[in-house]
Formats: structure tokens, sequence, C-alpha cells
């Protein structure tokens, strides 16, 4: 079955259960917007897929081969890649570090960097997504928040993942850097990307959601086609 | 246009600042003894230089993913000692004695690294329970004396010259050069200093903090070392009190050349030319006879206004 599937997921911090018995499938195509309140388990099930987190029960599947190594350097080889809330950006690096961070070009032995290469292949894939750094040589934290994020969304698309996962990314944006990202995203779907978002601000989810998922106290409480429900109703699911 | 090249590289501006004190020192001590800008003396200056400036490159990888490393010095004496023993006592042959001492650093900076990966604890806690272990064991190894008389054909080998060039500033030169190849050309420099940029960054993106913690320390390790050897040709002995408070004036030195002391930023380049300025610091108030006491006084204020410049370039 193509796409990502998660099988009977738990997961448990100390006594807390975060997440109970988490089953569903997301489709490759499809936006998927997972909305709840604070603690409902969103980031524990996105860090889980992204493979920072290990489930204590059940299975994660990948086009329907299973995810043993549980480790995010093999989710990222298997095609899973995630943009965090804090960006997990290295801000003392350039932009172009940061772009192939864990996945540098190298030449001779695998172990000497190939800076020229990474330097070309991250302006050509900024200008295919539309992004405009002024200079790629500039530590990466001196840049907007707007651009720290274009770059930490760049970075997670930057070898075609299958699945692309994204928590809270228009959290600390201004209107105009909000749209672009919604861009961004409409551009990771129409790819056949399996697109996960998690979002507190529900007009952006409903811009781009095929489908939401509400959770509430580690489990999916509806689930549920955009154009069939309303904010209200979600509102209403995500409070009660 | 010069002004904005450096204050958009943290980089370049620490390097500038370092070079220009550098400058500052060679100029004043220029004017103030007639003997400094002698060759004898510049030699001086290298080979007295080239002890802490191994420690220091050792010590550039280790901040660079923002840790530190306090058992530096100790590894170096250990080393030396052990290196004395061996060629003396145990009569083994250089061939082995060398590379055996200078591995032996490299399996105390593993153990280190290895305990920090452990136990979570702040490397500064670990590398001093280490300083100690390998001080005692120093002390253990040579029953507290200085292991003197070691084949004539390793002092000659070790105090000689090559073109003119002596031996100890060619093998600090081979250590620059490795360090800055592996700093700035590799997979594994680039990683030590994303895990002192942002640990969290360096694991989301599969990079193993600690597999590069364990390198880290096991590179810096060798480097103390090399600096052990290297003191124990110097000096003709395995002395197992050398190098008290190398560990600090090697910080200093990194600090000096413009790294971040909570990582992330650091370069071989820089931590050189802080190695420099220390060297040039105390052999210009030695030939103006200043006081030992004095010179440790200017050590500590440079320290302190390698601090605030650092802050200054952060800022920007």
């Amino acid at each position: 079955m193509n796409g990502l599937t998660l099988h009977h997921i738990s997961k448990s911090f100390g006594s807390v259960d975060v997440l109970k018995q988490i089953t569903t499938h997301f489709d490759a195509g499809q936006v998927t917007a997972i909305v709840g309140d604070n603690g409902a388990g969103k980031s524990t099930l996105l860090k889980l897929m992204a493979g920072i987190h290990a489930p204590d029960e059940g299975q994660i599947l990948l086009d329907g081969e299973v995810l043993s190594k549980r480790c995010p350097a093999d989710h990222r080889r298997r095609g899973i890649d995630m943009v965090y809330q804090d960006l997990a950006i290295a801000k003392q690096h350039d932009v172009v570090t940061n772009l192939f961070l864990g996945r540098e070009i190298t030449r001779r032995w695998g172990c000497f960097l190939n800076r020229a290469a990474m330097r070309k292949t991250a302006q050509r894939e900024l200008d295919r997504l539309g992004i405009t750094i002024p200079d790629l040589n500039r530590p990466v934290g001196v840049l907007s928040g707007g651009q720290q994020q274009a770059v930490a969304i760049a970075r997670a698309v930057l070898f075609n993942p299958k699945v692309l996962l994204l928590d809270e990314p228009t959290a600390a944006l201004a209107a105009r850097e909000v749209e672009q990202v919604l861009i961004l995203i409409r551009q990771q779907k129409q790819q056949g990307r399996v697109v996960i978002l998690v979002s507190h601000r529900l007009n952006d989810v409903f811009a781009v959601a095929d489908r939401l998922l509400v959770m509430h106290q580690g489990r999916i409480k509806l689930d549920t086609p955009s154009e069939a429900t309303t904010l209200a109703q979600i509102v209403e699911h995500i409070v009660g | 246009m010069f002004a904005r090249i450096l204050t958009q590289n943290p980089n370049r501006l620490s390097l500038a600042q370092c070079l220009f004190f550098l400058a500052a020192l060679g100029v004043f001590f220029s004017f103030t003894s007639p003997y400094f800008l002698s060759v004898s003396n510049i030699n001086n200056i290298l080979t007295a230089s080239a002890v802490i400036g191994l420690i220091a490159v050792g010590a550039t990888f280790v901040i660079a993913s923002g840790h530190i490393d306090l058992s530096s010095a100790a590894v170096m004496a250990l080393c030396g000692t052990v290196c004395a023993w061996g060629l003396q006592k145990g009569e083994w042959s250089p061939w082995i004695a060398l590379p055996v001492s200078v591995s032996l650093g490299g399996v105390c900076g593993l153990v280190t690294g290895f305990l920090i990966t452990l136990t979570k604890a702040p490397s500064f806690i670990v590398s001093l329970g280490m300083m100690s272990i390998a001080r005692a064991a120093a002390y253990i190894v040579s029953h507290g004396m200085p292991i003197y008389g070691l084949p004539d054909n390793v002092i000659t080998g070790g105090q000689g010259a090559i073109a003119s060039v002596p031996v100890p500033v060619l093998l600090l030169l081979t250590g620059i050069f490795l360090g800055w190849v592996l700093l700035t050309q590799t997979k594994f420099g680039l990683h030590a200093l994303i895990l002192g940029d942002s640990v969290f960054a360096a694991e989301a993106t599969g990079i193993s903090a600690n597999r590069v913690r364990l390198k880290v320390f096991g590179v810096a390790g060798l480097y103390s070392g090399m600096a052990g050897v290297l003191f124990m040709l110097r000096t003709n002995a395995g002395d197992p009190t050398a190098g008290q408070s190398y560990e600090l004036i090697a910080i200093t030195a990194v600090i000096l050349g413009g790294a971040n002391l909570f990582g992330g930023r650091a370069t071989i380049i820089g931590t050189m030319l802080g190695v420099l300025c220390l060297g040039v610091l105390q052999n210009g108030l030695n030939l103006l006879a200043v006081s030992t006491y004095y010179q440790i006084l200017f050590v500590g204020m440079v320290l302190l206004a390698a601090a605030f410049l650092s802050r200054v370039g952060y800022r920007r």
C-alpha cells in the first residue's frame, strides 16, 4: 500500500500515556493536518514518524515496508523528512551547510566535503522551490524568521522525500511568509508526496489540508475530509 | 567594504582581531628588545609554542563541539612518561614506543568521550576526573620521578632540525595541517562544529552526536599524545609533572583565536594565531626580564580581553 501507515502505535513518557493505539494511513498526494489541544500528542506522533522517538508498541510502515531501525538517519534515508517547530538548524553555519546537514556531498572515500557541488545544488534547488536567500554564505542565525523557516523547509524537500512532516510551519511567520509556506506545501502535494502537518492555525490548515485528524488525549477523536467539516466544528472537537 | 566583509563573518572578524593583536605585540617587542626579531629568537618562540600548539589543535575540536577538555595536559604528561619508560626501562624500539604513546593519548580521549556519552555528565566534570587519573597514572609509572636517559638516537632526532627548521616546529606544522584538513575539509570536522552549534539539529538530521563526540575526544587525545612525546623529546625526560596548567593555556589560545566557548565556531588558523600571541607575549616579556608572576598576570588579562572581543564579534 503506497503511503505511510501507523499500526497500533502507543507511546508513554514515564507514567504519562501520550499516544494510545493510533492506527491510520496517510495517502501519497494528500495533505493531512493533525490538530488538537496542547498535550494531545500531535508533535509526539510526528516525531515518531520522523524517527526521533521510538514507539513502545506498534509499527510504522512506509509503502508497506516496516521501518524497524527507528532513528532519524534511517527514516530520512527511507524518505521521511521533517520540518521541526524550532527548525533544528545550526544558526552559526551558512545556508548551504544547513541544507545538506547529515547528507553532505562528499568526494574521495566519502569523508571529504565537496563544497562546490553542495553550493551549486543548493542554489539550483532553492531556485526550483522559488526561495530567495540573498547570500548563501551568511550564517542562518542572521536571516529573518521567514528565511530561516524557508531554509528548514528547503532542507526537508531537497532530497525529494516520500513523506514530508511539518510541525507548526507557520506559527512564527508574518502573513506574506505564511502564504509562501502554504504555496510550498501545495507544491509538495502536487508532486505526489505524503504531507502531514501539525498546526494550531486552523485558517492555514483549512487552506491546504485535504483531510483533518483531531487528536484528544493521545487518541484520534475525528478523522474527516476537510471539505466535510467547518472550522467551528473542528474547534468544538478540539475543546470538547 | 572591508569592514562589511569582516562583520558578516565572525570567523574573519576574530582572525583579524587576533592578527592585529599579534602584530601589535610584534611591533612593541621589536622596538623594546633588539633580539626579538632575530632568527634564533623566532625559532625559540616557535619551538616553545610547539607543545601548547599541539594541545591547542586538539582543544579546538573539543571546543568546536561544545565541550571542554581539562585532561589534555595530564594525558600529555602520561604519554610522555610512558614513552620514556618504554624507551629507557622497557627497552622498546622508538618505532614502537612513539606510536604506542601517541595512541595511549587517543585511548584516554576515547574513554573521556565514552564516559561523557554514558553518564551524560558535563565534559568539564568527566575530563576533570580523567585529569586526575592520567596524572596519577604518570606518577605511578615513573614512581613520581622524571625518567631520564633516553637513547641517543631519539634525542638527536627530537632535538635536531631539518633544513634549519627544528623538528618540534615541523611536528607542530604537520599537526596543524592535519587538524586544518580534518576540521575544514571533512564530514567529521563539520559534524563536530554542528554538534557544538546545535545538538538537536545534529540529531534531527541523523548525525550521531555520540559517535561524533567520541571521535572528537579521540582526536584531542591523539594530539595530547603527540604533545607528550614532543615534550619528552625536548626535555630528554619523561616527566610526570609536565605541562601543569597547559590545558588552560591551550583553551586560552583557542578562545583568543576566535572560537565560541559554547561551540559551533572555531578555526585551526585562529587557534594557531592565539598560540603565537601567547608565545610572543611570553617570549617578549622574558626578553624584557619581566617577572614570571607578572607574565601570568598578562596571560590572564589577554584571556579576559579575548573573551570580551569574542562577545563583541558574536553579537554582530
